[in-house]
């Protein structure tokens, strides 16, 4: 019975030597191809992506996907007795019409692949693209595009083009990071001794600021009001929020405590009689 | 452990296992923790610290009674685990002639644990550090290359018994000069989890180290080295803050 449906198929011809069977397995080795390639994809995931780095595991995973897809079309053409010289032939000509016309498009697959080549940040890096304004988590770099999130919650995408030749600064590459304000005293009160106040605030009271290098204190400039001190921590890499917001308060309230004055603007008049 | 506070006598909690039938307090410099029976089931831990913050858990148990160790762990866990290395900045240098050794011994600050027992497994149910003034971080190197370390300054001890209760561990550090000049050594940076630690009462005695200046090819290097205690002292459960929330797919975590 089924015999004879297969030869009755075998024997209807579509176009040329194309038959509906020729078709029907074609089709069955593409669905095939696509369930397998979904069932690698889904075990990597499961089994081994775990234990590779992020960026390395999309990779892979992109690479058996589209690898089982592409044997899968070949296994296709084969069995539907198509030759792929002459679309070979063609296509050339056709990539070349095609390139010209979509000359962003090949030009950001190709820095995403000199991204993923070169990777000038991985997943989960928080970076800062300066010329773009944009500071945040590096999400994923894609085929065309990157994704970063923002601080603030929302994800930017940025074309990987831009990506791959704008400046990248990276905030997660170095073991530490230095953290920085400005602090301004009045001129009456003693440099030595603010200094000391802000020295032993800082350490007892900011466990993530780092011992060895020691904060430091330049005096940056004697400004209108106040003698500017320029204060500099370092701290653990991951641990910013844990400094640099903090640590104005923590200045003032060393100030504050010793009852050193941080000058509001203020101007001195002499009239012409004294 | 007595200490003495004004005109009043303050006994602080040992190391070692107890079992909760119901309510425990545990004292600790700066720290109170306390374990309350709330149910046949269930235990809570409550724990305070000198900077005021506080920790509360739920402990559902299997059996009647609770087993719980109190006992000193590395010092790398406050205010977050972020390296395996210590930085030990020594208050006064160690002048070592050439070609001669010496063996000091150091205090060495430490961390405490809190650890449930079921079936001779030690879970961490949390950790403290009775000096958080003195839990700091400290960089070995420059800033991209360095080293991120855990910074104590430390001071000399006489022996294994000069323990500085809850505070501070005693290490035996052996240095070896092989080198034709003398040396003067301000510090020793190494990663301390290879260290076992070991208490009695509330006493703390952790692995020593051997420091070896020699000569490799064209450089001059210290090499460092772990060294066992062999003592009858209770092996501290080893340990470092490596908990995770598991997060899951209902959202809870």
């Amino acid at each position: 019975m089924v015999i004879e449906i297969l030869q009755s198929l075998s024997e209807m011809q579509i176009v040329g030597e194309l038959t509906v069977l020729t078709l029907l397995i074609g089709g069955i080795i593409m669905v095939g191809g696509v369930i397998i390639a979904k069932i690698a994809k889904l075990l990597f995931h499961k089994y081994y992506a775990p234990s590779l780095p992020k960026d390395t595991a999309k990779n892979i995973s992109k690479l058996i996907y589209f690898g089982i897809l592409i044997i899968s079309f070949l296994g296709f053409t084969s069995s539907q007795g198509i030759d792929l010289s002459g679309i070979m032939v063609a296509g050339g000509i056709f990539a070349v019409v095609i390139g010209f016309a979509t000359q962003s498009v090949v030009s950001n697959l190709i820095s995403g692949l000199f991204l993923i080549v070169e990777k000038p940040a991985k997943h989960g890096d928080t970076i800062e693209l300066p010329d773009m304004g944009i500071t945040g988590t590096l999400l994923d770099i894609g085929t065309f595009s990157s994704k970063v999130r923002r601080f603030d919650g929302t994800v930017t995408r940025i074309p990987n083009e831009k990506f791959f030749t704008s400046n990248i600064r990276s905030l997660t590459l170095s073991t530490v990071r230095r953290a920085d304000v400005i602090v301004g005293i009045s001129y009456e009160s003693d440099i030595d001794n603010a200094i000391l106040v802000m020295k032993n605030e800082i350490l007892q009271t900011m466990p993530f600021v780092l011992q060895i290098p020691e904060p430091e204190f330049r005096i940056e400039e004697l400004g209108d009001s106040s003698v500017n001190i320029h204060v500099f921590v370092w701290h653990p890499r991951d641990d910013w929020s844990h400094a640099q917001p903090i640590l104005l308060t923590t200045l003032k309230r060393a100030l504050d405590k010793s009852g050193i004055d941080i000058p509001f603007p203020q101007r001195v008049i002499w009239t012409g009689k004294d | 452990m007595k200490i003495m506070n004004d005109n009043s006598e303050t006994v602080f909690s040992n190391y070692g296992i107890y079992a909760l039938k119901d309510d425990l307090e545990l004292l600790l410099p700066n720290t109170s923790i306390k374990f309350h029976r709330i149910s046949d089931n269930a235990f809570s831990y409550f724990r305070k610290n000198s900077e005021g913050k506080i920790v509360e858990k739920i402990i559902p148990v299997q059996s009647n009674d609770l087993k719980i160790e109190l006992a000193p762990i590395r010092p790398l866990n406050h205010p977050a685990r972020r390296t395996s290395h210590i930085f030990l900045k020594f208050d006064k240098n160690i002048h070592l002639s050439a070609n001669s050794a010496a063996s000091i011994f150091v205090h060495c600050p430490i961390e405490i644990g809190i650890f449930l027992i079921h079936d001779s497994i030690h879970d961490s149910l949390d950790w403290i550090t009775c000096n958080p003034l003195n839990s700091r971080f400290g960089l070995y190197g420059s800033p991209d290359t360095g080293t991120l370390c855990k910074y104590a300054e430390v001071s000399s001890a006489i022996d294994y018994n000069d323990s500085n209760s809850y505070f501070e561990g005693v290490m035996q550090i052996v240095l070896e000069n092989t080198l034709s000049f003398s040396q003067s050594i301000s510090k020793v940076v190494f990663p301390i989890t290879d260290n076992i630690l070991y208490y009695e009462d509330s006493k703390t005695i952790i692995d020593g180290i051997k420091i070896t200046m020699k000569k490799r090819a064209a450089v001059n290097i210290a090499d460092v080295n772990t060294t066992s205690i062999e003592t009858d002292w209770s092996m501290s459960p080893t340990w470092e803050d490596k908990t995770a929330n598991t997060t899951m797919e209902m959202g809870l975590e």
